[in-house]
């Protein structure tokens, strides 16, 4: 596979099926109509070939990971096989979308670089912090609920007005989608593939 | 479609929805089964608050919180998988991508506009001019008390933004998009807007100091009640729980296809609160969505509220215009 051909596998999806010698062509293709006929779905048909496009498909439509596609039966020379070029705009979104999030992680980091830079060059006076309220109600204490303690690392705090900053959520969500985009361009062919079998199976 | 009249207000004329506990199905199955569907809830809510309230102050932390958070909503997504409530709700590659797409959204977009803008950080702006120290003596009241009233402040103030979204028209275009979901799935929540998002988000618990301990039995019973309304699992729910709590039915007959299903049930974690003001409807939807359940994609969840906003300013521009040119000629 070239370079083009990499690039373009991340959300385009080949596959071939042989298909059972006592089915004709046309039978073929009738059998594969009923799993484009979903909400949003545009199917146009030419000779042997089916192709499709989908606008806001369900999410339960069994291609809706797939926007548009093409479903062709091509003579092997060893017999008819259902070939097939199904391309997503989701596989492509979740390709992207760590890079996204790690923007977010970056401009969370720089926010908090700049602010605490301006904080630095502008030091505000000290407000004296309240005494953290160690109190506990009686019904508690005969409960048995530990007494409250005061906060050993102030330390922690001073970082506080900077705690929803934390470049941290952006790191996480981008290995999510790393791995999501790994579970899908793994699943989702599987499952189109299954779909297209059993349909020609008749089941 | 006849519907079913409850009082003044007629259900289910535009789509299907069930009315009444008796006649939504129940969990079939063993007495293992049986026992596990109708206990799980009730034992979840009070084996957090036991957790909360016991935990040595070495464990009663925020990450402590966050990671029993993420835990439950993995065992959550395994138990949709395992007993859903529709096969139509399955949840699939490209929902689990979309809904987490919103949870990421959540934490990191959001995180940086709430840490400028949220009520929070106006809150602290307010509390950092004035002394607050009157405020203070909800830290003595017991854990419990102090819990339930954060859940309730919040659960409140939430039921009338929600209310309020639903009932005007500025406040629905950014809650619109959340109704375009077509099934419940435990992320759900986290489908809409941003905009809606930072607005449903906004409270005043802030104003008020607890003891911290008190914040995480309150998260916990956020946790243990709230994440029920949008998720794929039938359960046999104590009559008591659905009596004080929102539960997936309740929720699900909010997110019908039926307009005056869509008018009920609004509050978040206490639907107690739509009792008192007479907006509760028992019962349950399967069909969800607007526009006969027509799927949202992402690009038109982010400018839906921008554009549909925009084409209501023109058309009502376009009708005023003409009405005030018939007046000017008149000299």
């Amino acid at each position: 596979m070239n370079l083009l051909g990499l690039v373009r596998s991340i959300w385009t999806v080949q596959g071939r099926l042989p298909l059972d010698p006592a089915l004709t062509r046309d039978e073929a293709l009738a059998r594969l109509e009923p799993l484009l006929d979903h909400y949003g779905t545009r199917t146009v048909r030419s000779g042997d070939a089916l192709a499709y496009t989908k606008t806001d498909p369900a999410a339960q439509d069994p291609l809706a990971t797939f926007d548009r596609g093409s479903l062709a039966i091509e003579d092997s020379g060893a017999g008819l096989v259902l070939a097939w070029r199904l391309v997503s705009k989701a596989l492509l979104a979740c390709f992207l979308a760590p890079l996204l999030f790690l923007a977010f992680a970056q401009t969370a980091v720089f926010i908090a670089d700049r602010e605490a830079a301006s904080a630095k060059a502008h030091p505000q006076p000290e407000k004296k912090k309240p005494e953290p309220v160690l109190y506990q109600n009686p019904i508690d204490k005969a409960l048995g609920a530990p007494a409250p303690e005061k906060p050993k690392d102030d330390k922690k705090k001073q970082g506080g007005r900077f705690k929803d900053l934390s470049p941290t959520p952006g790191y996480v969500f981008a290995g999510i989608f790393a791995a999501l985009y790994v579970l899908g361009r793994w699943l989702e062919p599987r499952l189109a593939r299954r779909r297209f079998r059993r349909a020609l199976e008749g089941s | 479609m006849d519907g079913v009249r409850v009082g003044k207000r007629v259900f289910g004329t535009q789509s299907p929805v069930t009315i009444g506990w008796d006649n939504i199905p129940r969990v079939e199955g063993g007495p293992w089964k049986r026992l596990f569907f109708t206990w799980f809830q009730p034992a979840v809510l009070f084996g957090l608050l036991a957790f909360w309230f016991y935990a040595p102050n070495s464990i009663a932390k925020a990450s402590t919180a966050i990671w029993i958070g993420i835990g439950f909503r993995v065992f959550l997504l395994a138990l949709e998988k395992i007993a859903p409530r529709h096969e139509s709700w399955d949840l699939t590659w490209k929902e689990l991508a979309t809904d987490l797409f919103y949870v990421g959204l959540g934490y990191t977009a959001l995180g940086i506009v709430d840490h400028f803008i949220s009520s929070d950080a106006l809150i602290e702006l307010v509390r950092n001019s004035y002394d607050w120290d009157k405020l203070a003596w909800f830290t003595h009241w017991p854990l419990l008390l102090q819990a339930f009233t954060i859940v309730f402040i919040f659960d409140f103030g939430q039921y009338w933004m929600h209310r309020g979204m639903h009932n005007w028209y500025p406040l629905w275009l950014p809650h619109s998009v959340h109704h375009y979901i077509t099934q419940l799935n435990i992320n759900k929540g986290a489908v809409g807007n941003p905009l809606e998002l930072f607005l449903i988000g906004l409270g005043i618990g802030g104003m008020f100091d607890f003891l911290p301990r008190a914040a995480m039995m309150a998260g916990a019973i956020g946790m243990a009640i709230g994440t029920y309304q949008h998720i794929n699992v039938r359960f046999n729910t104590p009559r008591w729980w659905r009596f004080l709590f929102n539960t997936t039915e309740h929720h699900s007959l909010h997110h019908s296809r039926d307009f005056e299903s869509t008018r009920s049930n609004y509050a978040n974690s206490f639907i107690f609160i739509d009792r008192m003001f007479g907006t509760c409807v028992d019962g349950e939807a399967e069909l969800l969505g607007m526009e006969g359940g027509r799927r949202m994609s992402i690009r038109e969840q982010m400018t839906y509220p921008f554009t549909e906003g925009w084409k209501t300013i023109k058309e009502r521009m376009g009708r005023a215009a003409p009405a005030e040119a018939q007046a000017v000629p008149a000299e």
